[in-house]
Order: C-alpha cells, then sequence, then structure tokens
C-alpha cells in the first residue's frame, strides 16, 4: 500500500492530486481513503483458485465500460497490459463470469439461484464466486465514488471566482 | 411497523444461495476477520457466506464500518437516509428492512421511512433531507452523468465538502452492499415475523 497522502486509484480516476482541497477533504476519512485501496489491491490480486487476476481484470475493465466509468476502465485496461494483456489466456469460465458481472452492475434486481448455478457449471467453486461477486460490487462502489468526487470537483469550478 | 410496496422496516433474515463457511471449519485468519466485521457475524449466513474470502471481507469492513460509524462528518441518520433510499431503489429488501430501522433509532421518527418507501426520489421530512435523497436517488441510477447540478442542492442547504463526501460514501457502499444481499441469497422472514 502506498503512502496515505499519495495519489491512489479513485483520486487518479477523479482527477484529484495532492494539495487539491478536495484530495484533501477525502483523507478526513483517512480509515476509508485506506480499505477502498486495500479493497482493490486484494480484489484483483488475493490469489483464488479458478479466478485468474488477468481475468479479474478483464471483468473490472468491461463493468467500468458498460457502468459508462471511462478513467476506471482505463486505469483497469493499463493493468490487465502489465499483468500480460491478451497474451495471458482467459479461462473457459470468462464468458459467465463476463454476463454475471454485466447484469449485477446494471441491474442487481436480476440476480437469483440460476445466476450462480450458471458459474458453477463454469466451472467456478463457491470461494472463487464469493471473490468474483465481491469485485463486481465493489466496482459498483468505487465507479460511484469516483463519480461523486467528479461531480465534485466540477460544481467547485463552478464557484470558483 | 411499516409495510408499503413490497418493503418493510420489521426485523428480516437472510438466506445465502451459496453454502456458508461451517465455523468448525473456519480458520483462526476467518473467525478474526468474522470478529471484526459484526458482532453476531459468527451466526450470520450473509458474513459467512463472505468468509469464504477472508481478506476482501477484513478490507470491506473497515469501510463499511468507517463510512457508516465513524464519528464527526455527516449526522449518523443522514448517511443511514442514503442508505434506505439507495436500498429502495435497488429493490434491496433486506437492506432495507435493516437501515429503515437504523435511521427510526437515530431520527426517533418514521414519517422519512413511509415516503423513501413510496417514492425515494421525493422522499425526506425536510429541504435537507430531500436533497440527500434526491442526490442518492442520482448517483445509485445514473453515476455516469452525476455533476455540478446534482452537488449544488447539497451545498444550497449548508453542507460542507466533508459531509458530503461522507453521503457519497454511503450511496456508494450500498451500491455494493445491495448487490452482494440481492445476488447471493434472498431474505426470509425473521424471527419476530408479524401475522
Amino acid at each position: 500500500m502506498s503512502s496515505p497522502d499519495a495519489a491512489d486509484v479513485i483520486d487518479r480516476a477523479a482527477g484529484l492530486t495532492p494539495g487539491d482541497p478536495l484530495h484533501s477533504a477525502r483523507r478526513f476519512r483517512a480509515k476509508v481513503v485506506g480499505a477502498s485501496e486495500a479493497s482493490h489491491d486484494a480484489l484483483l490480486r488475493q490469489p483464488v483458485e479458478g479466478l485468474s487476476t488477468a481475468d479479474r481484470l478483464r471483468v473490472a475493465s468491461h463493468v467500468c465500460t458498460i457502468a459508462g466509468a471511462r478513467t476506471l476502465a482505463q486505469h483497469y485496461e493499463e493493468q490487465l497490459d502489465e499483468a500480460g494483456g491478451s497474451a495471458v489466456p482467459a479461462s473457459a469460465a470468462l464468458p459467465a463470469m463476463l454476463r454475471f458481472a454485466a447484469a449485477l452492475t446494471t441491474d442487481p434486481r436480476r440476480g437469483d439461484r440460476a445466476a450462480l448455478d450458471a458459474l458453477r457449471r463454469a466451472g467456478l467453486g463457491d470461494a472463487a464466486i464469493v471473490a468474483l461477486a465481491q469485485l463486481v460490487a465493489f466496482l459498483s462502489y468505487q465507479l460511484r465514488v469516483v463519480a461523486g468526487l467528479r461531480a465534485m470537483r466540477a460544481s467547485r469550478a463552478e464557484v470558483a471566482p | 411497523m411499516i409495510r408499503r410496496n413490497g418493503f418493510t422496516d420489521e426485523t428480516l433474515d437472510w438466506r445465502s444461495w451459496l453454502e456458508p463457511l461451517e465455523l468448525a471449519q473456519a480458520s483462526p485468519l476467518q473467525l478474526e476477520v468474522l470478529d471484526e466485521s459484526h458482532p453476531q457475524s459468527r451466526t450470520s449466513p450473509y458474513y459467512l457466506t463472505l468468509a469464504h474470502q477472508p481478506l476482501m471481507l477484513r478490507h470491506r469492513s473497515a469501510a463499511y464500518n468507517a463510512i457508516m460509524y465513524a464519528p464527526g462528518g455527516l449526522p449518523r441518520a443522514e448517511r443511514e437516509l442514503g442508505a434506505m433510499v439507495v436500498s429502495v431503489t435497488n429493490g434491496c429488501v433486506y437492506c432495507t428492512s435493516v437501515h429503515a430501522q437504523r435511521f427510526e433509532q437515530l431520527a426517533r421518527r418514521s414519517d422519512t421511512v413511509e415516503q423513501v418507501f413510496d417514492d425515494p426520489a421525493s422522499a425526506g421530512a425536510s429541504e435537507r433531507e430531500r436533497a440527500i435523497a434526491r442526490f442518492a436517488v442520482a448517483l445509485t441510477q445514473r453515476p455516469d452523468e452525476v455533476g455540478a447540478d446534482d452537488i449544488a442542492p447539497l451545498r444550497a442547504v449548508g453542507m460542507s465538502d466533508e459531509e458530503i463526501i461522507d453521503l457519497l460514501h454511503a450511496v456508494a457502499i450500498f451500491g455494493w452492499a445491495n448487490r452482494l444481499m440481492q445476488n447471493l441469497g434472498e431474505p426470509a422472514p425473521g424471527p419476530v415475523d408479524a401475522p
């Protein structure tokens, strides 16, 4: 983990740099800042049987793209390139993971038991399904924090002299 | 007791569609993270399901607990209002029941709860509550479109940057919580199910 005063993933996606008033205001909740970044790291990097980091990054970039979170999608694409990009083979379960992720992101009401059975049939165990659901649900959180901070930045720009 | 549009402030249970961790099989790390997460997590199917990934649960719980319980900033009743509005907007009956109760305990009234169950976008007993509810609906439904126009009503009712950040954290973390509750299991009638 980086120093709490550096710019983290959410800062960079929201266009905040150290010294900005909003960068400082976020540090009023330093625990939230730290736990958000630690969640990002664990959800993508913590080893999970049947769920590679490359496939998690593919899911993350897909989720952010369909949610219109352009700067975050770019972040996950860059991370995927650094992890080897298309040279890293995708799991046979990736299409099922992307379908689950898209449904969960666009309409949380669409979830049902059949969606989890589809993941099981694709070869994911319960621990991998928990990891995937946590990642996708976290992205809904992360992209809303970024969107809210961007809106605050736009609002400050409007009231500035 | 409030029941409207499929939502309630009664106590509900939650059933997992996955196999929750058996406590007897839990590792020391899993037990430690369960105890950090919630006082009743050792008997909660929700936390026992998430405990399959203890480090992911640890950081989620650290974020959640700081967002909803840390002192200062946005009054806790208003964080609960945000949580309840998001849960109704996302159709999460279980989360709605929990956070309607918390709001009632903290605010010592339930008028706003009825309004949120009817129409979250217009709910609120004051201009400030209405601004909070409208923002919570906007960030939940159209995160790609929120902008300065959505922040202005919050500033107009006197909210500081820190309070607005607390609100957007509360709204965003229920985007996370609702999705887990709605996609890993379902609500079930609670232990004190009224006739």
